[in-house]
């Protein structure tokens, strides 16, 4: 906390209190205790909550000049001494209580002038708006609720130009924030450069001009304090749900421009209570988090210090910090390109007749590299493209083509880089024209004349994933730029340094260990029709349908908190051989309707997982072997076991333990933790075709890893055995290392 | 706690001498955990083993047989309380009641509408089960005289209803080869019937409305001379205590393996119905609380076809959901020129869109593949609703011949499957239409012109 | 021999008591079930379960000729077809805003401020109010349909993940309910029901709608999604423990067998009588999973429901 800050706010508080009781004592005495306070105009517009400020942190109801009295004790007692030179204190909870008796007392002083006339303020002819009707707060505020106008901006003092007060007024609004005018810099207001500006104010173009001095910031405060009585359904004098509401679920910031003095500084402080930041556009002291508001509390952010080419640029960014500061997600409504977008075109071809350029294929340079960087590393909505467009692309040119991707995010992490960067094929392949193949550094990407021809340009690549990357992925993703390289030695040269990074990824992911991480993750995609199964997936076992991995869940959960994946403590071993953990015992019987109660990750034999029924193999005992058999879905023959695979899911499948059958990915097989209990892949003795041939290098590596190369040779399919008749020989013939293992039952 | 697979498996021969009927040992024992089969099919089984897997040697109700040949009911062998645990296995037959009372031409006459009626839905053959004959003139010789008329009549299963023994042994005489259901014993006449039912090998109920304990020492009393095919009549017939009566016996026979109480169970919805609406609801609530034979009063085709559509929703498999046969379908009363749609033969599927294609007015044509009754997204991942397939369906079943136009929309869902398409049918234009059903007409507003 | 015993569940869970009306009006509460439908024998049901008759903002065109018959004129009046259905015996009004559709008269918010006026002033019997089902047109006229019944506590809806926060949001400032609606799925319904309280809805202000499918039209899957919730419900499962409002009129009577006379098989049979007992069994096999409140759409049927559950309420075996 900073001493000048505290000090300056302190001061402020002091002397807005002391204007106030002033004010009172003299309207007591001249217009006596009983005339009528309210917050409504001559036209009876205005809120029928009494002072709201004052009556939500204290459900004192200030009805006439008389009830004030209460409050402005209220806000005496509550105003601390001004630091001294050379005492050094943490301040900030004596501020925050200077920054309530501030709010309390230019409550007061505005229900004064309510009942002298003498608001709404009215200046050279000019009528401002005054506190927010309460018709008003319920239809923003379902706004706000629905997060089509996520908060407010108050905007204090005046701009560095009329030009720029504009710019800002406009970025604000583009971001979906209402903005709130008050106060003025240096005798300027931005009322006044908006008005000189042509701009037009009110309700109609969600901004609102208060009034010119500081005090009137407090509707601000009241517009707040009446929506957490609304729409959080809480009751006046709850002072800390009403604050709390706010900080959560309002997202509002002060933007201070021009020089601060005490009492901005002040009702800063009152507004930080509600969890609101401040960002000045001037050289002040930072205050950095400590949890009153979400980040950051006093951002500095000196105008001519803001890099950029011109004043307009500074404005934007000026804007793009506030949004940051306060954590809001923006939403962008369309995909603005040139031609149509929507998941109606993820199906399309662009063919040879209509090929107009196109980038990597067969002998082609393309590449798509998503990375993370730091929050002042990315510029959100940056779209650059280095080297030659289209129009310098001869007709069915193969094109080198370099997809650069920066986000960055408040919750955004290293791990979800190829969650992310996969989606890449996904987005791209919403827009006409545009066709997506593969990933990483064989990406494959085809552009139509049609497409060409209406505008469409590398440029809009950016626009499509900055846009998605928003929309779809907002809960990680804060910001994100993007940079199309189409200079061949340019893009040779970053795909060299992707390549390395793609392999440092594989390395980390295939080195994920069980043990190196404390959560696993559920999936309960599959209750729909099978009520008692519950996946639990961990960083050696992805979900048995082959679709989710451990970090597909974690990225999923951040993006959706309530949805199926949702992390499973480990909680205490009970048993690290089987794989028995308290944990997840217990997340595993809640989420099954008390169904299981025992669930271990490395056993076959005991308490294995449940299969819901779109397991990718069926895994099965074959107790005259020894060993275990695995059957592949699209493998339809009979078994040894006396089973195909569709009477083998329904036997394990629909979420009952079964004991020596269990549903796994395909990939499973080829993990250091398949059913170790058992002893791992030695046991299988019988394997889907399909599967031996689509999985016979990673296969080869995970025999030589178990020490047994020549494993793959030994094991049995369809073509030798259908029947245990038939396997055993065949076993036996072969010297399978099952037959000698210690008895499976 | 219910064996286990392999448990079960410890305890069988090991043999895989697949004399009852399955490949494995293995593959038996799965059964057996599943409560779907009877250890009895095992001809090896020790004693020793049979002790051990009393609890899963039997299922918890038995499936009973009431009639012979094709058109026997056979009800039982149910082991869940909710559909959703698993299912539910055998149908509660409907039986339309006839009394020995009513005049001959009027009874030939209802005993030819019932057994002929026949109703079809997704391509499933639905139909009334059988017929119970109630002595009400108290006349053995007017019994005798309706139970003849009605077999001579119906080859479907009988239910004779008389609590008195004699009229029963004549009525017995004539059509016992058919298995009829003897109706039924009760504290009053067991020992009467019980020895009717062990002589004709026929299936007996057991009526007694006094409690579940007296019902329980009544079957032990039938069951402990030798009969083991019973029926159960708890005697509520209100809304109310049948829901009540009805979910007891069941859990006490599934959750509680409580053998005395563990058969099927047969109910009078008219009885306690102000009228035959009443009577459909309350057969309703039965069918899925817990009937194995409902007996009904009235009948009438408008009100038959809701019924048997109510049972084989309530028995579909919930992990096995009805299919669609793959075809071309008309909605409403398309012309060469009207849109066609595509989709999977997932029913759930196939009703969302059909719904809306009706709804909309706009008549049209549904090519309806063969998923393997996945729905859309579904079937796509699993590589059962592809290009390939999708243009299988279009020339299997001529739609080029149907439609006189070469457009052919496909669920929004799987737009990624247009290029390929456009490879498979490249006479065609696919067309991409909304990712959800509900949108259809709007789409088909918009984007359609004939 | 020794008596049998009968098993008795020990549910730990309770559904919500949602209450709708009050403030002048007559309220009708829902909920409170602390056992299965009608199983009075092993836990409390505090309150009876309800219907609602659907009454449209504007004439339906393409309603089958029974329910044109059997409501005649009022049809195109909804103050007068309200009255009738309170006299026919609903418990609720669901008021449906279908002019609002953008295929059926693309009306707004003032259309729907002056219908639902006129049908809050017509009876005295809680409402529930849809929107025509188009997210961005349910916005718009359940958002000022919700500022003008102010203070009635009626039930919005439908309110849909995409949608969800607005509906919250008007319900929370008004005081009114939000039926949450998600496709026959169990932990959508909960997903929803977890999004709804985020935002800051009450439990007590919430029902759930788990999308009705009609007899012989994914009937089972909804009664199989409605006991699995009511179960989870009283097993102890707060966010599955909302009351439960299903649409048994509107679906049935949309299927062929209920809106057609001509042109459909024998074995059918009579269309009036099928089309009744068609909505009759959809809405009862429903109130068996648990259902809370049935909309349903023939006087007929809402007579029969009525008695029948009279019979099942009545009772304590």
């Amino acid at each position: 906390m900073s001493r000048f800050i505290a000090t300056s706010a302190i001061r402020g508080a002091q002397g807005v209190v002391k204007q106030a009781e002033d004010m009172l004592k003299d309207a007591l005495e001249k217009l006596g205790p009983d005339v009528p306070i309210a917050l409504v105009d001559k036209e009876g517009v205005g809120t029928t909550y009494y002072l709201p400020v004052i009556y939500g942190y204290s459900g004192h109801k200030v009805e006439k000049l008389g009830d004030m009295t209460t409050p402005l004790e209220h806000a005496k007692s509550l105003l601390p001494p001004v630091p001294s030179e050379n005492l050094w204190l943490p301040y900030l909870g004596e501020t925050m209580d200077a920054g309530v008796a501030t709010l309390f007392a230019e409550e007061i002083i505005e229900g004064i002038r309510f009942a002298k006339g003498e608001q709404p303020e009215v200046r050279n002819g000019y009528k401002f708006n005054g506190p927010i009707s309460d018709v008003q707060t319920r239809s923003w505020g379902i706004q706000m609720v629905d997060g089509s106008m996520p908060g407010f901006a108050a905007v204090i003092g005046a701009a560095k130009s009329n030009e720029v007060a504009v710019k800002i007024v406009r970025e604000l609004q583009s971001k979906g924030q209402l903005v709130f005018l008050s106060s003025t810099s240096n005798g300027r207001s931005i009322v006044d450069q908006l008005l000189e500006e042509g701009v037009e104010l009110g309700y109609q173009t969600f901004t609102v001009p208060f009034g010119t001095d500081t005090i009137s910031v407090v509707y601000a405060a009241g517009y707040a304090t009446r929506a957490a009585f609304s729409f959080g359904n809480i009751a006046p004098g709850n002072w800390r749900e009403i604050l709390l509401y706010n900080k959560f679920r309002c997202f509002a910031f002060a933007l201070c421009l021009g020089p601060m003095d005490d009492l901005k500084w002040a009702t800063g402080a009152g507004a930080i209570t509600y969890g609101f930041p401040a960002i000045c556009d001037t050289v002040v002291p930072h205050i950095l988090p400590t949890g009153i508001t979400k980040y950051e509390h006093v951002v500095s952010m000196p105008f001519d210090d803001i890099p950029g080419r011109d004043d307009m640029e500074r404005a934007e960014r000026l804007v793009q910090r506030c949004i940051e500061v306060r954590g809001i997600k923006i939403k962008i409504p369309k995909v603005d390109i040139p031609v149509a977008f929507g998941p109606a075109f993820e199906g399309e071809v662009v063919r040879r007749e209509n090929l107009r350029a196109e980038a990597g294929g067969k002998g082609g340079t393309c590449f798509e590299w998503l990375t993370m960087k730091d929050m002042d590393e990315v510029e959100d909505g940056k779209i650059t493209v280095v080297g030659p467009e289209f129009d310098s692309f001869e007709e069915g040119a193969k094109v080198p083509l370099g997809i650069v991707v920066d986000v960055t995010g408040r919750k955004m992490q290293k791990d979800f880089e190829p969650v992310l960067e996969r989606q890449i094929h996904h987005f791209m392949n919403g827009a006409e024209g545009v066709q997506h193949i593969a990933q990483r550094d064989i990406a494959w990407l085809r552009f139509s004349k049609s497409a060409v021809d209406k505008g469409f340009s590398l440029r809009h690549l950016g626009v499509i994933l900055h846009t998605n990357f928003h929309n779809d992925f907002g809960a990680i993703v804060d910001k994100v730029q993007i940079t199309l390289y189409t200079e061949l030695d340019k893009v040779e040269e970053l795909r060299k340094q992707a390549r390395v990074v793609y392999r440092e990824r594989d390395a980390r992911i295939a080195g994920m260990t069980d043990e190196a991480v404390d959560t696993y993750y559920s999936c309960t995609l599959c209750q729909s029709f099978a009520p008692n199964h519950v996946c639990v997936i961990n960083p050696e076992r992805t979900g048995l349908c082959g679709a989710y991995s451990w970090l597909d869940c974690r990225a999923a959960f951040e993006i959706s908190p309530t949805g199926p994946n949702q992390p499973v403590p480990k909680g205490k071993c009970i048993d690290p051989v089987l794989g028995e953990w308290e944990g997840v015992n217990s997340f595993v019987y809640e989420h099954s309707n008390r169904n299981i109660e025992r669930f271990t990750i490395y056993s076959l034999m005991d308490s294995p997982m449940t299969t819901c029924g779109c397991c990718e193999c069926v895994m099965a005992i074959i107790p005259e072997a020894n060993g275990v058999m695995i059957v592949n879905r699209d493998d339809y023959s009979m078994t040894p076991c006396g089973m195909t695979f569709t009477t083998l899911m329904g036997t394990v499948g629909g979420g009952l333990q079964t004991p020596g059958m269990m549903g796994h990915a395909k990939l499973f097989i080829t993990s250091k933790k398949f059913i170790p209990v058992e002893g791992g892949i030695k046991r299988v003795v019988w394997l889907s075709k399909n599967v031996k041939e689509e999985f016979a290098e990673e296969l080869k590596e995970v025999c030589e890893r178990e020490g047994v190369p020549d494993l793959m040779d030994k094991i049995a399919d369809g073509t030798v055995a259908t029947t245990v008749e038939e396997l055993l020989p065949f076993l036996e013939e072969k010297g399978h290392p099952a037959l000698t293992m210690e008895p499976i039952i | 706690m219910a064996l286990t697979g392999i448990e079960i498996y410890k305890h069988l021969p090991k043999t895989n001498c697949k004399e009852c009927g399955f490949p494995t040992c293995l593959a038996f024992a799965m059964k057996l955990a599943a409560k779907a089969v009877e250890l009895s099919l095992c001809p090896y089984v020790s004693e020793e083993a049979q002790q051990a897997l009393e609890a899963a040697s039997r299922p918890p109700i038995r499936l009973v047989t009431i009639g012979a040949g094709e058109s026997k009911i056979e009800v039982g062998n149910e082991v869940v309380m909710f559909r959703h645990e698993k299912t539910f296995y055998h149908p509660p037959g409907f039986v339309v009641r006839v009394k020995d009372s009513e005049p001959a031409d009027a009874v030939g006459k209802l005993v030819a509408e019932v057994a002929g009626y026949s109703v079809e839905r997704v391509g499933i053959e639905l139909k009334m089960d059988g017929f119970a004959i109630e002595n009400e003139s108290k006349d053995g010789g007017n019994f005798v005289k309706c139970v003849e008329l009605v077999s001579s009549k119906t080859d479907l299963p009988l239910i004779l209803m008389s609590t008195d023994s004699s009229v029963m042994s004549q009525a017995l005489d004539k059509v016992a080869s058919a298995k009829p259901l003897i109706y039924a014993a009760n504290k009053d006449n067991w020992e009467q019937m019980t020895e009717l039912a062990l002589k004709h090998q026929c299936p007996l109920a057991v009526c007694e409305p006094e409690g579940m304990s007296e019902l329980a020492e009544l079957v032990e009393n039938v069951t402990g001379k030798g009969v083991e095919d019973v029926v159960l009549d708890p005697g509520a017939r209100d809304f109310g205590p049948s829901l009540v009566n009805l979910t007891q016996l069941r859990r006490l026979a599934v959750r509680k393996s409580f053998r005395p109480l563990g058969y099927p169970i047969i109910t009078f919805p008219g009885e306690a119905a102000a009228n035959a609406e009443e009577e459909a609801l309350l057969a309703g609530q039965q069918v899925a609380k817990y009937a194995g034979i409902i007996v009904l009063d009235h009948f009438s085709p408008g009100m038959a076809y809701p019924l048997l559509t109510l049972r084989l929703n309530i028995y579909t498999d919930p992990q096995k959901p009805i299919q669609m046969s793959p075809g071309i379908y008309e909605i409403g009363t398309p012309k060469p020129e009207s849109p066609l749609c595509v989709t999977t033969n997932f029913s759930l599927t196939y009703f969302s869109i059909a719904g809306e294609l009706e709804s909309s007015g706009i008549p049209s044509w549904l090519l309806v593949c063969d998923t393997e009754g996945l729905s859309v997204l579904t079937a796509w991942s699993a590589g059962k609703f592809d290009a390939e397939r999708i243009a299988k369906t279009v020339k299997e079943f001529n739609v080029a011949d149907t439609v006189s136009h070469r457009s052919v929309i496909l669920p929004g869902k799987v737009a990624v499957l247009r290029g390929e398409l456009e490879e498979e049918l490249p006479e065609w234009k696919i067309m991409i239409g909304p990712p959800e059903a509900w949108d259809v007409g709007g789409y088909l507003k918009q984007h359609w012109s004939a | 021999m020794a008596a049998v015993e009968v098993p008795i569940e020990k549910w730990t869970g309770k559904v919500h008591e949602v209450t709708l009306g009050g403030n002048g009006r007559k309220s009708v509460v829902v909920g409170g079930e602390s056992t299965l439908p009608f199983l009075h024998f092993e836990g409390s049901l505090p309150r009876r379960p309800v219907i609602a008759i659907e009454v449209r903002d504007s004439e339906p065109k393409d309603w089958s000729p029974h329910l044109v018959d059997a409501w005649g004129d009022v049809l195109a009046d909804p103050a007068a077809w309200a009255k009738k259905a309170m006299e026919y015996g609903a418990d609720i009004i669901a008021l449906s805003l279908r002019s609002a559709h953008p295929e059926e008269g693309n009306t707004g918010a003032d259309e729907a401020r002056k219908n639902v006026d006129k049908v809050l002033s017509a009876v005295d019997i809680p409402l529930i109010i849809y929107g025509p089902g188009v997210a961005e047109k349910d916005n718009e006229v359940l958002v000022a349909a919700s500022d003008v019944a102010k203070g009635q506590r009626v039930a919005l809806g439908n309110c849909e993940e995409k949608n969800h926060r607005t509906i919250a949001a008007t319900c929370i400032a008004d005081g009114h309910v939000a039926i949450g609606k998600t496709p026959i799925e169990i932990n959508l319904a909960k997903q929803l029901n977890i999004l709804l309280c985020d935002v800051g809805l009450s439990r007590d202000s919430i029902l759930m709608d788990p999308t009705t499918g009609a007899l012989g039209y994914g009937l089972e899957y909804t009664y199989s999604v409605m006991e699995r919730l009511r179960l989870a419900a009283l097993g102890g499962d707060a966010m599955t423990a909302m009351p439960m409002i299903c649409t048994a009129g509107e679906e049935s009577w949309r299927q062929k067998e209920a809106k057609f006379a001509e042109g459909m098989p024998e074995a059918w049979g009579d269309h009036l009588e099928r089309a009744l007992t068609w909505e009759e069994i959809t809405a009862f096999s429903l109130f068996a999973a648990g259902a809370d409140i049935m909309v349903v759409r023939h006087p007929g049927t809402v007579e029969r429901m009525k008695a029948v559950i009279d019979r099942l309420m009545s009772e304590s075996a």
